[in-house]
């Protein structure tokens, strides 16, 4: 479920992180002066430890419990998203579960979409059953959110298999795996529902952020494919191009295209490189130096 | 309840492992750098890494991490067993296309590796806390950061707590039940987990609230270490952008 760093073009990455922020950024300004540091840091650390819980299904394989509806469910989906942001950020940068630019879509499909989603689909059927609604939203959160995994790998220039290979394989697998989901989270609301049903109560969302950041996510595929419509390239060779410096060029830098003129490419490659790795070489030895300066000193 | 309890054990030894040792303990000069200008790197290195696919672009920064951190004191030993198992995944991907297109599947996969390089060259040289400062003092909003560093911290805690739970239960089991039982009964008992975690965070919060809130200050000043450092960087990505 985590997309690690290469899988994702930097378009659809930077699409997916630029939607993030908006969405986390509203979610902090919806809590802003509540006092709620504690609440999201103990309860994103119960998330990450729940997640580690390895549930057997049968034909001897495992799936591990997510809880991002659950999230939703229990604080709300601008908490709630608040929350799972932190249990992947943790991820990220403590255990290289997920990639530093891969940042913005992990959030987005795990604390973003998956909560949301439960969320909507908890408050929608718990007036028949809160339990099967629970399940539903558990299910159905995980399979939407690893659907939208899918998507995005697969709209990514970068990653080989396409559309039609990648949302099959994340989208059915996960409605599998989803239903382990599903059933742990209607367990741990009917649970709560006999003992704190007041942490079960509908939450205040506001009508018109939340459609709002609903039809964001909707619409989040529709920028993805437009943001890999523009054209996947280097941000810096896209403005060459279109300031026209590639016919006529501002500087000829000393070793074009890793290049030396004058010799054969594969020497002039091994050269530059040589040269230039010489050049971190004594750069780094220079830290080292500084380094051992500021020690003496 | 007994496997969940076996295979949670078995999985969890494993990412403690990792949770214990990512704080590195020899202390390099890596370490001396202040945090934001690490962070600020990686996080070039990365963007560097996945928006090309040449090869002699990638070789080369490749090369760079690997000289940097094997000067500045990281151990490449310890580097390399961080790395090569989701690169080692990340290569089975793609294996498909090796036939007809080996040199794509080098490509990915190195770029995988060289971000993958970057972020631990972060994290083997940082502690959390100091990636907590860093994230504060380029404006992350504070309630994120604190929440952040409190799950962080709480990590260890909150999962005794489930494991207890967990064990509890199993000791008072008689039957052995269906899958169906199991998830049922496991769902129960994360809801008890999650009871006592919200009253947990109740009983923090009225400590926090009595003590004062403010964790992390945003005044260190950088010195001619850093600026060395952010020369070097500067050097890579200067080189991997205009040769």
């Amino acid at each position: 479920m985590h997309i690690p760093d290469g899988y994702l073009d930097l378009s659809i990455a930077g699409t997916f992180f630029v939607l993030t922020v908006v969405v986390l950024g509203y979610s902090i300004y919806r809590l802003k002066g509540e006092k709620l540091t504690s609440l999201f840091g103990v309860l994103s650390a119960a998330i990450f430890a729940a997640q580690m819980l390895n549930w057997p299904i049968p034909g001897g394989t495992s799936a591990h419990f997510v809880g991002g509806s659950l999230a939703g469910i229990l604080l709300g989906p601008y908490a709630g998203a608040l929350a799972m942001a932190i249990v992947v950020t943790i991820q990220t940068l403590v255990f290289n579960d997920g990639g530093i630019t891969a940042w913005g879509a992990n959030v987005w499909n795990m604390a973003i979409v998956n909560v949301f989603l439960g969320y909507y689909i908890y408050q929608l059927f718990s007036r028949f059953s809160r339990s099967f609604s629970a399940f539903i939203a558990g299910w159905l959160g995980i399979t939407v959110a690893a659907i939208f995994v899918g998507l995005e790998i697969g709209l990514s220039t970068s990653f080989a298999y396409g559309l039609t290979i990648t949302i099959p394989i994340m989208g059915i697998w996960h409605a599998i795996l989803g239903v382990v989901e599903g059933m742990i989270t209607a367990g741990v609301v009917g649970y709560l529902a006999v003992r704190r049903a007041d942490l079960l109560e509908k939450k205040e969302v506001g009508k018109a952020s939340f459609a709002l950041i609903a039809g964001l996510i909707a619409l989040s595929p529709v920028f993805a494919y437009l943001a890999e419509a523009v054209g996947y390239s280097e941000p810096m060779e896209n403005a060459a191009e279109v300031l026209g410096l590639e016919e006529h060029s501002l500087y000829e830098s000393i070793f074009p295209d890793y290049t030396i003129p004058g010799l054969d490419p594969y020497t002039g490659t091994l050269i530059s490189g040589a040269i230039g790795a010489l050049i971190v070489l004594s750069l780094a030895y220079a830290v080292k130096y500084a380094r051992s300066s500021r020690k003496d000193a | 309840m007994h496997v969940v309890l076996e295979k949670t054990l078995k999985n969890a030894s494993s990412y403690f492992q990792n949770f214990f040792i990512h704080e590195y303990n020899q202390r390099g000069i890596l370490h001396a750098i202040d945090s934001r200008v690490k962070l600020l790197s990686s996080i070039t290195f990365v963007i560097l890494a996945v928006s090309t696919f040449e090869l002699e672009k990638l070789l080369f920064l490749f090369l760079s991490l690997i000289l940097v951190s094997a000067i500045l004191g990281v151990n490449l030993k310890s580097l390399i067993k961080r790395v090569w198992l989701f690169t080692f995944f990340s290569f089975i991907v793609v294996s498909p296309f090796l036939l007809q297109n080996p040199k794509y599947s080098l490509i990915f996969t190195l770029r995988v590796l060289i971000a993958l390089l970057a972020v631990q060259m972060l994290v083997m040289s940082t502690s959390f806390a100091e990636i907590c400062f860093a994230l504060r003092s380029l404006k992350v909003p504070e309630l994120f950061v604190h929440a952040l560093w409190m799950a962080y911290r709480y990590i260890l805690v909150v999962f005794q707590d489930i494991i207890n739970i967990l064990l509890a239960r199993e000791s008072r089991r008689v039957s052995k039940g269906s899958h169906r039982d199991l998830w049922k009964k496991g769902g129960e008992s994360i809801g008890l987990f999650f009871l006592r975690s919200i009253e947990r965070a109740e009983r923090i919060q009225l400590a926090i609230a009595s003590r004062g809130e403010k964790i992390f200050g945003t005044n260190a000043k950088l010195g001619m270490l850093e600026i060395i450092y952010i020369t070097l960087s500067g050097f890579i990505v200067l080189w991997w952008l205009i040769l």
